[in-house]
């Protein structure tokens, strides 16, 4: 099965960035794309980041690692990291990690970009 | 490699794979493609897909040292009460203990901790119940799913 290889893409909404995720978050994501791509997120600092996982369909424990990556850039710039998209498997493995602890987790865009909005 | 004793049993599946980085997902659908008459619910399934395919690539890697001549063993029984998927890999080393250091998250973005290392824990946590052991030769990996617990919910 040829792997999907991750993709990141970003547009400005009125209440943040919003990083389009596509494919396969897992060892043969190109951690260098990802890395541009959260730069080019965080290029007009927004006071929030919204990752959007709804073309993702697959996240494995090195796809952990990277969103930890990318966690971990949000809390040193003191930027809100937020999350939609995500199947309920992954929610839960959001909950296991305690990733959703520090990533604030939305069934959509709409509601995510809402709660981006009033805080 | 023995087959297990315990009550009835059914052999599901029983495959090897080439120690290649990406065939922990060719091992995560041919299990799911062998259980597939069992009727597990959808979040079951799911977390056993992940199980299998952490423990394949635990052991293509860490065991196998993805030398792509060296495969990957894995087998599925349905026995009575549970499904039991075994994944042996040819490691010499001593195999992961299954008691090793927590991940923990805010250790792990205060640097504190390695960022990597989620594997074993996501196993753990997908299944009912992980069981790992080795000799010289070869590690071996065990995920059980009650079943019963599964009939009982359903």
């Amino acid at each position: 099965m040829p792997a999907k290889q991750l993709e990141a893409s970003v547009r400005q909404e009125p209440g943040g960035a919003v990083l389009d995720l596509r494919g396969e978050i897992n060892g043969f994501a190109p951690q260098e794309a990802l890395d541009a791509a959260y730069a080019e997120a965080e290029a007009k600092d927004p006071e929030a980041i919204l990752l959007n996982f709804e073309g993702v369909d697959y996240i494995d424990s090195t796809g952990i690692f990277l969103i930890t990556r990318l966690l971990a850039k949000a809390r040193a710039s003191k930027r809100r990291l937020l999350a939609y998209g995500l199947s309920d498997h992954y929610v839960e493995i959001f909950d296991i990690t305690r990733l959703s602890d520090f990533v604030s987790v939305f069934p959509d865009e709409e509601s995510a970009l809402s709660e981006a909005s009033v805080s | 490699v023995t087959a297990p004793r315990s009550g009835a049993r059914r052999n599901l599946a029983d495959f090897t794979l080439p120690s290649v980085p990406g065939n922990e997902r060719r091992a995560m659908e041919e299990v799911a493609t062998a259980v597939s008459g069992l009727g597990l619910p959808e979040r079951t399934l799911e977390r056993l897909k992940t199980a299998v395919a952490e423990a394949t690539m635990n052991a293509m890697e860490h065991g196998n040292r993805y030398n792509p001549e060296v495969p990957v063993k894995i087998q599925v029984w349905r026995l009575e009460e549970c499904l039991l998927v075994r994944i042996v890999d040819r490691g010499g080393a001593p195999p992961p203990s299954p008691n090793a250091e927590l991940p923990d998250l805010e250790a792990k973005l205060e640097g504190a901790q390695s960022p990597r290392g989620w594997g074993l824990f996501l196993i753990k946590n997908m299944v009912d119940e992980m069981r790992v052991s080795g000799n010289p030769d070869h590690h071996t990996i065990e995920l059980v799913i009650n079943l019963k617990r599964e009939d009982d919910a359903g």
